[in-house]
C-alpha cells in the first residue's frame, strides 16, 4: 500500500469527471506541482562539477521563473557521492528531493564502494556532457593516438596521468581507449593525481608522458603559446571553440567514445506524475537564453534525454563499464 | 610489583592501539593490478614505528610536564556536578546531544539552547544577557550563511 | 622598467573606483570570514560564483582575490584570541600567538600578525609582478618525486616541534600520519581505516582536528583549571605598540619567511599551511631563544603570519601564468574565472594583461586596505577577550560547531570534533605536544600518494628520487637539519 497507488487511485476517480467538466481542467488535476520548495543535492563539496550543475540550474529555473517553489542548493559532501547516496536513498518516494549525478553514480558501486546504484534512484533526465581528451607536451614525440598507443605497446611503463582514481573516470576512459585500440585494458600505466590541474602541472613538468582529463577543463589550457596540446577527444564528432582542432579517436580509426554525462535523479519510486513535472521543467529549462549564457561560458554541451531514456543510458552505461572494470580486474563484489 | 607510571600506562595502551592497527593494516586488500607500493604498506610501517615508540615511551621517565598538575582541591569539593571534571563530563555530553538534535529540532533553536545552557551551567547569572547574546550571535550566522552565502542550514521545527 | 609600466598599467584598472570598492569589499568580507572559525576561503569563494556572473573579469577576480587573501589575513585573529584557527593556514600562529594573548598580550600579538601579513604579503607581490612569468616553469618542475621530498623535509619539523620530550613528539606525528591516510587510498580506490562508514572515505577534514586539538581542548582545559564561572576574564590586551627592539627581532624573521613562504605559495598544492608551517620552524630552529618558542615568543607570530599572507600570494603564480590551481582555493578561482570566459595560462598574459596586471596592482592596495582595517579593529574585536568567562567559553564551542558543520554539513564530523577535543584534552595533560601532529597531519598523506606516484612512474625504481637534481637537495637538506643540531650538541661537549 504505497502513496503511489493511492495517487493513481485518486486521478483514476476524478479524470473522467474532469472529462465532463472540461478538457483543460483535466489536465490541471492530472499534473503535479511542488509543494513545498525542492532540495537539490550537489553530493560533492562547493566548487565541484555536481556543485555547479546544481547551483546553475537552480539559478537559471528561479531566473527564468520556471518553477512555482524554488531550488535550494545543499552540498552533501563525501566518499565520491556515497554519503549522499545513503541518505537519499532512505527517503523514498520525497517527490522533493532531487540530485545531480553522473559516471560515479555507477563506477562507484561497481568498484563496491557504495551499496546503492543508479537502480536505487528515480531517473529524472540527462542534462549536458562532456567528453574526455588525451594530452601531450607540446615537445612530445607523439602526433596523433595511434603513435601514443603504439609507444604504450612497447614500452608498458609509458605513463598516463589522470584527474581521479583508478577504476573512475579518467582511468576507464583511457582503460577502454586501449582495449579499443588493441591493448590490454590493464597495459595502462595510469598516475593518478588528485585533480585534473594537478595532472596536466605534471604533464608540462615532464613528470608523466601523458595525461587523460575532461576536455572542458582542458579547453583553457591549448592554444598558442600552450606547453601542452592534445591528441585526441572521445567525443562521436568534432567539438566547437578551442577545441575544434583536436581529432575524434574516431578520425583516427580507433572506435569509441566516452561521454562524462551529467544528469538529476529522484529519490527511490518518486511518484511518476513528479517525475514528469521536473522531466519538462528541465526540459524547458534547456531552452531558455539564461540557461544557453550559462552554458556556453561552463563549455557544457547540452545532451538531453527524458527519465526513460536516461534510464536505458544508465543501464548500457553500467554494462560498458562492468566490461572495462572486468578486464582491470577492478570489479567490486 | 609496582605501579606504573603515567608513560607506562600510556606506552601500554598505544600498544594495544598498534596492534590493532597493524592486525586492520593486514586486513587492506592487495589492488588487483600491480603497484610497486601497495595500499598496505604504508600502514603497516606506522604500525610497527608506533609500536617501537610505545616500548621507547615506557622506558622514558616521566617529567613534571608529563603528568597533569593537581586540581584546585577547593574545586573538588563543589557539589558533584560543578567540579572540574564534571564541567568536562557534561560539555562534552552537551556538544554530542547538540550533534544529534542539530537536524531533527534545527540550527537555530539547538544552538541557541546549547549557549545560553552551557553559559548558564559555567555560572554566568545574568540571564538576560545570556539569552540576549546567544540569540543575537546564532541569528546572525545563520542569517549571514543561509541568506546571504547560500548554505543550507537545518531549519528542524522552526519555520525559518 | 617593463614591469614598472606593466604594473601602471595594473594600477589604472586597479584604481577605477568600482574595482577600489570592489578590492574594499573583497578584503573586508574575506576578513570576517577569515575570523570565524571553520568558514574558509574555499566555500565562500564557491559560493560567491554566483555574484560574479556578468561582472568584467578583472572586477570579478579582484573581488575574489581580495576574499582569499582577506581570509588568511583575518584567520590570525582567533587563531591568537580564541586558540580557533579561523582558515588552516592560521594553524601555526596560535602556537604563540595564543599564549601572548594569555599573557596579556593579544593586541600585540594581533599587531604582529598585521604586520607580518601585510610584509608576507607586499613582499610577495614584488616576487610575482617581477618573476612571475619565469616561476611558471619553477611550478612545474615540481614533480611526485620532489614533493615527496619536501614532505620530507617539511617532516623532519617535528624534531625541533616536539621539545618536551622527542618520543611522545615522534609518536603524535606518527598519529597524524595515520589520521590523514584514512580514506579511500587514491593510488588504488581502496578503502584503508573507514570502520565501514561512508562518513570516513574522505578521510578526516583537516579543520575537524584543528578546531578539536586546539580550541575545544583549550575550552576543555579552561573548564578543568579555570575554576569555571568563580574567576574574572583576563581583561588586558595590551598596548599595540611595538618597541624599536621588538621590531629588530621579528623584522628577519619576516624577511625570510615572506620569501620561503612565496615560494612554497609557488608550488601547486603546497600552499599556506604548509607554508606557515615551514617559516615557523625555520625561525625555531634558526633563533637562538628558539625553546621559547610556543610559550609566547613574537617571532612565533611573525614568522608563520608572513608566511601564509605569502604563500597565498604566491599561489597565484601557477593560477595565472599556468592555469593550473595550486589549491583548492584557487582551483575555485580557475571555476569563476572560466564562467567569466577568461582561460587563464600562457595566453593570458598576452590575451588579458587586464586581468593579470590588475589583480596584481589591486593586491597592493588590497594589503594596505587590510593594514588600514584591521589595525584600528584590533582593540575592538579583541574586547571579545572582556566576555565574561562562561559566556566566551559557550561562544568558543559554537563557533567550532558551527564551523565544522558549515564545511561538512555532517553531524559524524561533529561528533569526530569533540572526540579531537577530549584527545587534545588528554595530549595536554600527559605532555604530547600537538603541532607534530597537525604538521604530520598536514604533510603525511601528500608524502605518501608522491612517493607511490612516484615510483609508479618510475617502474618501482627508488633511484627516481635521488636522480632527480630538486630532490636530491631537498633530501640533503632534510637530511643536515636532522643531523646538525646533534653534530653541534656534540661539538659543544667536546669544546668543554
Amino acid at each position: 500500500m504505497t502513496a503511489k497507488q493511492h495517487l493513481t487511485r485518486f486521478s483514476a476517480i476524478v479524470l473522467p469527471l474532469a472529462a465532463v467538466v472540461g478538457m483543460s481542467s483535466a489536465a490541471q488535476a492530472d499534473e503535479w506541482t511542488p509543494t513545498r520548495n525542492i532540495e537539490f543535492i550537489a553530493p560533492a563539496n562547493p566548487g565541484g562539477g555536481w556543485d555547479t550543475l546544481v547551483r546553475t540550474t537552480s539559478r537559471v529555473i528561479q531566473e527564468e521563473g520556471l518553477a512555482e517553489r524554488s531550488f535550494g542548493a545543499i552540498n552533501v559532501p563525501g566518499g565520491g557521492g556515497a554519503v549522499a547516496w545513503a541518505q537519499i536513498a532512505r527517503d523514498s518516494g520525497n517527490p522533493h528531493k532531487l540530485f545531480a549525478t553522473s559516471p560515479p553514480i555507477i563506477l562507484v558501486p561497481l568498484a563496491g564502494a557504495s551499496r546503492y546504484d543508479h537502480t536505487s534512484f528515480t531517473p529524472i533526465a540527462r542534462l549536458i556532457t562532456d567528453y574526455s581528451i588525451v594530452l601531450v607536451r607540446n615537445d612530445s614525440p607523439y602526433e596523433d593516438l595511434p603513435s601514443l598507443i603504439e609507444a604504450m605497446e612497447q614500452n608498458p611503463q609509458l605513463s598516463v596521468g589522470g584527474g581521479s582514481a583508478p577504476g573512475s573516470m579518467d582511468h576507464i576512459s583511457m582503460a577502454g581507449l586501449a582495449a579499443a585500440a588493441g591493448l590490454n585494458a590493464s597495459d595502462v600505466n595510469y598516475i593518478p593525481f588528485s585533480g585534473g590541474g594537478e595532472a596536466m602541472t605534471s604533464l608540462m613538468g615532464g613528470h608523466v608522458e601523458a595525461v587523460i582529463t575532461g576536455a572542458g577543463e582542458a579547453s583553457g589550457q591549448l592554444g598558442e603559446n600552450s606547453q601542452i596540446r592534445a591528441l585526441g577527444v572521445s567525443a562521436p564528432e568534432r567539438l566547437g571553440g578551442a577545441l575544434a582542432e583536436v581529432p575524434t579517436y574516431q578520425e583516427q580509426d580507433i572506435d569509441y567514445t566516452f561521454d562524462i554525462w551529467r544528469g538529476v535523479m529522484g529519490t527511490p519510486d518518486m511518484p511518476a506524475e513528479a517525475v514528469a513535472y521536473y522531466e519538462d521543467l528541465f526540459a524547458q529549462m534547456l531552452e531558455t537564453d539564461g540557461w544557453q549564457q550559462a552554458r556556453e561560458q561552463l563549455g557544457w554541451i547540452d545532451a538531453y534525454q527524458d527519465s526513460e531514456e536516461f534510464g536505458a543510458f544508465l543501464d548500457e552505461q553500467k554494462e560498458q563499464f562492468s566490461t572495462i572494470l572486468g578486464d582491470l580486474g577492478l570489479l567490486g563484489e | 610489583m609496582t605501579r606504573l607510571n603515567s608513560n607506562q600506562v600510556i606506552a601500554l595502551l598505544l600498544a594495544l592501539l598498534s596492534v590493532g592497527y597493524l592486525a586492520m593494516a593486514w586486513q587492506i586488500p592487495s589492488f588487483p593490478l600491480p603497484r610497486p607500493i601497495d595500499s598496505d604498506l604504508f600502514p603497516k610501517v606506522l604500525g610497527f614505528t608506533l609500536l617501537g615508540l610505545s616500548v621507547l615511551l615506557f622506558l622514558e621517565k616521566p617529567k613534571a610536564q608529563d603528568v597533569p598538575d593537581e586540581l584546585d582541591p577547593e574545586e573538588q569539593r563543589l557539589p558533584l556536578l560543578l567540579r572540574p571534571w564534571s564541567r568536562v563530563a557534561v560539555t562534552a555530553v552537551a556538544l554530542a546531544v547538540y550533534a544529534l538534535i542539530l537536524v531533527p529540532v534545527g540550527f537555530v533553536l539547538s544552538s541557541v539552547a546549547l549557549v545560553f545552557g552551557l553559559a548558564a551551567y559555567y555560572g554566568y547569572r545574568r540571564h538576560w544577557v545570556n539569552l540576549a547574546t546567544a540569540l543575537g550571535v546564532v541569528l546572525g550566522l545563520y542569517l549571514t550563511m543561509t541568506r546571504i552565502m547560500g548554505v543550507y542550514l537545518p531549519t528542524g521545527v522552526l519555520p525559518i | 622598467m617593463e614591469a614598472f609600466n606593466n604594473l601602471m598599467y595594473g594600477f589604472s584598472i586597479a584604481l577605477e573606483p568600482i574595482n577600489i570598492l570592489y578590492v574594499f569589499a573583497g578584503v573586508f568580507a574575506g576578513t570576517i570570514i577569515g575570523m570565524l572559525p571553520g568558514l574558509g576561503p574555499i566555500s565562500a569563494l564557491a559560493l560567491m560564483i554566483p555574484l560574479t556572473f556578468g561582472m568584467e573579469p578583472s572586477s570579478g577576480l579582484i573581488l575574489m582575490a581580495g576574499v582569499y587573501y582577506g581570509a588568511i589575513f583575518g584567520g590570525s585573529t582567533s587563531s591568537i584570541l580564541l586558540n580557533a584557527p579561523g582558515v588552516a593556514g592560521t594553524v601555526a600562529t596560535s602556537f604563540d600567538g595564543y599564549p601572548m594573548a594569555k599573557q596579556g598580550m593579544a593586541g600585540k600579538a594581533l599587531a604582529i600578525a598585521a604586520y607580518a601579513s601585510f610584509i608576507g604579503g607586499t613582499v610577495s607581490i614584488i616576487f610575482l609582478m617581477m618573476v612571475a612569468p619565469l616561476l611558471g616553469r619553477v611550478a612545474v618542475s615540481f614533480g611526485p618525486a620532489e614533493y615527496f621530498s619536501l614532505m620530507v623535509l617539511g617532516l623532519t619539523a617535528v624534531v625541533s616541534l616536539s621539545d618536551k620530550s622527542l618520543v611522545k613528539g615522534l609518536i603524535a606525528a606518527v598519529v597524524g600520519v595515520m589520521i590523514s591516510i584514512m580514506g579511500i587510498d587514491l593510488q588504488t580506490g581502496t578503502e584503508r581505516f573507514t570502520f565501514g562508514t561512508v562518513h570516513l572515505l574522505d578521510g578526516i577534514e583537516f579543520l575537524v582536528v584543528a578546531l578539536g586539538i586546539f580550541a575545544l581542548a583549550e575550552v576543555f582545559y579552561m573548564l578543568l583549571k579555570g575554576g569555571g564561572g568563580k574567576e574574572q576574564p583576563r581583561n588586558a590586551i595590551g598596548s599595540l605598540k611595538l618597541s624599536k627592539q621588538e621590531i629588530k627581532q621579528i623584522a628577519p624573521p619576516i624577511g625570510r619567511s615572506s620569501i620561503l613562504g612565496f615560494f612554497t605559495g609557488v608550488l601547486p598544492g603546497a600552499g599556506a599551511t604548509i607554508g606557515s608551517f615551514l617559516g615557523y620552524s625555520m625561525e625555531k630552529r634558526l633563533a637562538k631563544d628558539g625553546d621559547t618558542f610556543g610559550k609566547g615568543n613574537i617571532k612565533g607570530v611573525a614568522a608563520p603570519e608572513s608566511a601564509n599572507n605569502a604563500a597565498c600570494t604566491g599561489s597565484f603564480v601557477p593560477l595565472l601564468t599556468l592555469g593550473v590551481p595550486g589549491s583548492g582555493s584557487t582551483a575555485v578561482l580557475l571555476g569563476a574565472l572560466l564562467v567569466m570566459g577568461v582561460s587563464p595560462g600562457p595566453a593570458m598574459l598576452v590575451d588579458r594583461p587586464d586581468v593579470f596586471w590588475g589583480v596584481v596592482a589591486s593586491m597592493y592596495l588590497g594589503n594596505i586596505f587590510l593594514l588600514v582595517l584591521n589595525l584600528p579593529l584590533i582593540p575592538l574585536i579583541a574586547k571579545i577577550l572582556d566576555l565574561p568567562r562562561p559566556l566566551l567559553l559557550s561562544l568558543i564551542l559554537i563557533f567550532c560547531m558551527i564551523g565544522v558543520y558549515g564545511m561538512s554539513f555532517s553531524v559524524f564530523d561533529l561528533l569526530l570534533l569533540l572526540g579531537f577535543g577530549l584527545l587534545g584534552l588528554g595530549m595536554r595533560l600527559f605532555g604530547f605536544p600537538a603541532a607534530p601532529l597537525i604538521l604530520a597531519l598536514i604533510l603525511g598523506d601528500i608524502m605518501e600518494e608522491s612517493m607511490r606516484r612516484a615510483l609508479q612512474i618510475s617502474g618501482g625504481d627508488w633511484s627516481i628520487f635521488i636522480d632527480k637534481p630538486i630532490s636530491m637537495w631537498l633530501l640533503i637538506i632534510a637530511a643536515l637539519s636532522l643531523t646538525l643540531p646533534l653534530i653541534k650538541r656534540v661539538m659543544a661537549r667536546r669544546s668543554v
